[in-house]
């Protein structure tokens, strides 16, 4: 039996690609200690601030400034990355893939650190480590719709590649209705139903005529970015009025609020970011203690099994796939209600890189909710190093989210074991 | 539960998959349909799980006719299946599985996990069937997820249990367990019908066989009819189960194996450190329950996989980590386990398929121009030669049934010179027919004075061909034993002991 002869070799088992991620995180660690700090001139300080920069309303505290000095900091940063990657090569942990999270982390940390030392080259002599998470947390927060979308569809075994696509319907239509209507309810019903129908599009090809999904996506994604040119240039351009992008209101959570650099970052927020919340919480639930998460998986690993003991395989597709295409359709909302007006193409692709996060989350909504943050955080400061005149463009910064995605699915970091009957059509025997 | 099928006829467009078939299953009875692949076995369990719907006829259970809409009704009517592909999720627990559509809750739809793990214990004590109710499936031997799809069925109060060719995947000690457990229900007055087509345990566990040949019920018969005439039944001639051999002369090494390891597609190490020479005029028979490495074994030797250390030798010359091309060349005939992902290009026709290993070669190809008219008389004469039943040679080798397919590919790898053949589960899924006809050519081929390598894990075929068996498992060879051995000991050598006496 396969399962006996593994199990024998697993006592002695050393995967390859688990030791070479172990050795990237060591090369990282090595490249912070020397690079970001043995190597910078001892006396270089960095600071770390704390108050958030609109203190007007909700920051009843105040934090000092934190002064590191840099050579030191980077190289302990740089020691600790070096641990993790050894203790990856050791032991071989099951979690290889979270200690890379961390360690990405501890890099962004130290890169910060380096670039806004003194003598450093950036102008601002300190990094905001409130702003940056404020300023990440809305990327975060649409890159979790977007990797909710991914779960509710790809455990029930259909690929909504089609995220984007519903990022642009529902930040085009949330603008529109807010615009006319001033509800954001209303523009969020208005994305949420744009989404679902665009999922229902996708099910229907995929299920009824068992076209390839990956292609209807690609297709709902490029019909979606042309169509919305179209429409932008027609009406939204000649009538601005339809197309303010107010931004959603924060709404302050009492008491909690308050906290230390948290507040400001998760408690201080639209109504948007508690809505992800909510949904990260009950898919969890829903998915893995309920009896209708039991059947979606079940539809997506192993369809025929779950056809026989009378689970009606194509009617759980429809449903998680809309579903899902709202949960999209809602980040798109969510997306415009955060970044302002609608104009073509300002999604740049972040449906994709929700696409990575899901993977990069191993398919599930906890996994998905940390890569989100990592490729957030990531996302927003290779948008945003250039003020801090990193010297590295922001298009290579912009590469990272990619580059990790892809060693991640060229299975790098241990095996990553999608739903087994992800992207295959059903068939009733 | 009293079964009754009253004339049940099931037709696909012009094809009748099932001819105006009867049969009763008693209630504690152990009924076996026997037949050849294509017979219409299957379509007929189809019918009365209800995922097939008849033209023709009725199912009576306890003199009462039903009419099933989908297997949700026949399970509702107490008839549970276990299927030939288990209907399991590989990555939920044993206790998910069994209760997956029927799941007891909680409030708020919560899965009650307590309550299923305590049915299942409660089934498994009733039943005396031993499982782990948080043990993953995939986790576990073939043999106990089989257990856990009986489970399941009779969690459902099945009282007839519908069992569709259950022993291809299992050892000969689990084929034991299983016959043990299908007498124990049937004690206990659930009514069993067993599909299978190997005559030995048919014989062994029916009290009533009954033979269907293209879609017709031939007979009813007790299982004390001999092999022999249980074959004919099937066949509708009479077969010879056992291959003459005369003893030959064996010489020198034709392949040889030196310590080779190989690692499986998850990087793990599939075959470890195996040694093996087969010599000129025998046939080594390697057995083995599937996933033991044979398959990557075979892959290597083929030149499909990667040697990770150790050496190749065909004729004497080391072909380890040439391309299939230069193996091939080097006089290597391959029949691959999976002959519809390795052996044929089912979309391709037969004379094609034909010369899939020389398509570039003369007579086949000159300048860079295919010879059609060398392809096909190369077809021609090769379809007669190997009696493969074929509309024409232009027919698309998918057309054609997994007997005849196979034929093919055996005609193809036997038709030029070679130094040896390698042909793993030669046999699989074909109609004793056929199974006689691979098996003489095989043994025509060690006569021919040929090392022959048979790859299988049907004991059967490993003790009508070895002239000397090597046994398999966990990626070493357990042991290596002339033909005379018995089945048990061979059996053992499988399930992993290290020594028979």
């Amino acid at each position: 039996m396969s399962t006996i002869a593994s199990q024998q070799h697993a006592a002695v088992r050393r995967d390859r690609r688990v030791t070479t991620i172990g050795a990237l995180m060591v090369f990282l660690g090595a490249l912070m200690a020397v690079v970001f700090g043995l190597i910078v001139p001892s006396g270089a300080h960095s600071q770390l601030t704390f108050t958030p920069l609109n203190t007007a309303v909700h920051a009843p505290w105040h934090l000092g400034a934190l002064t590191l000095d840099t050579r030191w900091s980077d190289t302990v940063l740089g020691l600790m990355a070096i641990g993790l990657g050894v203790d990856v090569i050791v032991r071989q942990p099951r979690r290889a893939l979270s200690r890379f999270g961390l360690t990405s982390v501890l890099f962004l940390l130290a890169l910060l650190l380096w670039t806004s030392r003194t003598g450093g080259p950036a102008q601002t002599n300190f990094v905001n480590v409130t702003t940056v998470l404020i300023g990440s947390s809305s990327l975060v927060m649409v890159l979790i719709y977007g990797s909710l979308s991914g779960v509710m569809c790809e455990r029930a075994g259909v690929v909504n590649i089609a995220i984007e696509g519903q990022f642009i319907a529902g930040a085009f239509l949330g603008s529109m209705i807010e615009s006319t209507t001033n509800s954001f309810w209303l523009a969020t019903l208005a994305g949420a139903l744009a989404g679902a129908l665009l999922g229902w599009v996708l099910a229907f090809l995929a299920l009824r005529y068992m076209s390839d999904q990956i292609i209807v996506g690609v297709v709902i994604v490029t019909l979606l970015s042309a169509l919305s040119s179209y429409l932008n240039l027609q009406i939204l351009t000649p009538y601005p009025q339809f197309n303010l992008g107010n931004p959603a209101p924060n709404v302050a959570i009492p008491f909690l609020y308050k906290i230390p650099v948290l507040g400001p970052v998760l408690f201080n927020q639209t109504g948007f970011f508690y809505l992800a919340v909510a949904l990260i919480a009950l898919i969890s639930f829903g998915l893995f203690r309920t009896r209708w998460g039991l059947r979606v998986r079940a539809v997506g690993e192993h369809p025929k099994a779950a056809e026989s003991v009378g689970i009606n395989v194509v009617a759980t597709r429809y449903r998680n796939v809309i579903l899902g295409g709202a949960i999209a359709g809602i980040g798109g909302v969510a997306f415009m209600a955060t970044q302002g007006p609608f104009q073509p193409g300002y999604t740049s692709g972040l449906g994709y890189i929700a696409l990575a996060a899901l993977i990069f989350g191993r398919w599930t909504p906890s996994g998905a909710v940390v890569a989100s943050v990592l490729f957030g955080i990531l996302d927003y400061l290779s948008y945003n190093l250039q003020n801090y005149s990193f010297p590295l463009s922001t298009e290579i910064l912009g590469m990272f989210p990619y580059l990790i995605t892809i060693a991640v699915v060229a299975g790098l970091i241990g095996r990553v074991r999608p739903p087994a009957a992800d992207g295959i059509p059903y068939q009733r025997s | 539960m009293r079964v009754e099928l009253r004339g049940i006829t099931k037709r696909f467009g012009s094809f009748t998959a099932n001819d105006s078939i009867s049969l009763t299953v008693e209630p504690g009875q152990i009924h076996c349909l026997l037949g050849e692949n294509g017979a219409g076995k299957s379509t007929l369990m189809n019918v009365l799980f209800g995922l097939l719907h008849p033209e023709e006829g009725e199912i009576l259970l306890e003199g009462q006719p039903v009419r099933f809409e989908n297997s949700g009704d026949a399970v509702r009517h107490g008839i549970g299946m276990v299927h030939q592909h288990f209907m399991l999720v590989p990555v939920f627990t044993v206790a998910e599985n069994v209760v997956l559509g029927f799941e007891p809750t909680k409030s708020l739809n919560r899965l009650d996990h307590e309550r299923a793990r305590d049915e299942i214990r409660q089934l498994s004590e009733r039943y005396g069937l031993d499982v782990d109710p948080d043990a993953v499936v995939e986790s576990q031997p073939v043999g106990i997820q089989q257990r856990v799809e009986i489970l399941k069925a009779l969690s459902h109060d099945a009282r007839l249990l519908i069992l569709d060719e259950p022993t291809a995947v299992l050892t000969p000690q689990e084929i034991d367990a299983l016959i043990e457990i299908m007498r124990a229900l049937a004690a206990a007055g659930t009514s069993i019908l067993f599909i299978s087509h190997k005559l030995k345990e048919v014989r062994a566990v029916a009290d009533v066989i009954t033979v269907i040949r293209q879609g017709r019920v031939i007979d009813s018969v007790s299982p004390e009819t001999s092999e022999a005439d249980l074959a004919a039944l099937m066949v509708g001639r009479s077969v010879s189960l056992t291959v003459a051999k005369e003893p030959v002369t064996v010489g020198g090494a034709s392949l040889e194996l030196r310590d080779v390891v190989v690692r499986d597609d998850r990087g793990l190490v599939a075959v470890d450190h195996v040694s093996l020479s087969v010599h000129t005029g025998e046939i080594v028979a390697l057995a083995g329950v599937q996933g033991n490495g044979q398959t990557e074994l075979a892959e290597a030797i083929a030149g499909m996989r990667r040697v990770e250390s150790g050496h190749i030798l065909l004729g004497g010359v080391d072909i380890t980590n040439k391309t299939p091309r230069e193996i091939l060349d080097a006089g290597l005939g391959h029949v691959p386990e999976d002959r519809h992902r390795d052996g044929l290009v089912l979309s391709m026709s037969v004379a094609d398929n034909l010369v899939l290993n020389t398509p570039r070669r003369a007579p086949f190809a000159r300048r860079g121009t295919r010879q059609l008219r060398a392809v096909a008389e190369n077809a021609r004469e090769l379809v007669a030669r190997f009696d493969v039943r074929t509309t024409g040679i232009d027919a698309s080798a998918g057309s054609l049934s997994g007997g005849n397919q196979q034929k093919v590919i055996v005609a193809r790898e036997l038709s030029r010179p070679l130094v040896a053949f390698m042909a793993s589960q030669p046999t699989r899924g074909l109609d004793v027919g056929s199974i006689e006809y691979v098996h003489q050519q095989i043994v025509a081929e060690r006569n021919n004075g040929r090392g022959v390598l048979i790859i299988s894990s049907e004991l059967d075929e490993v003790i009508a061909l070895g002239d000397r068996i090597a046994v398999m498992y966990a990626g070493r060879i357990t042991g290596i034993v002339d033909s005379s051995t018995s089945r048990e000991d061979i059996g053992l050598l499988m399930a992993g002991a290290s020594h028979v006496h």
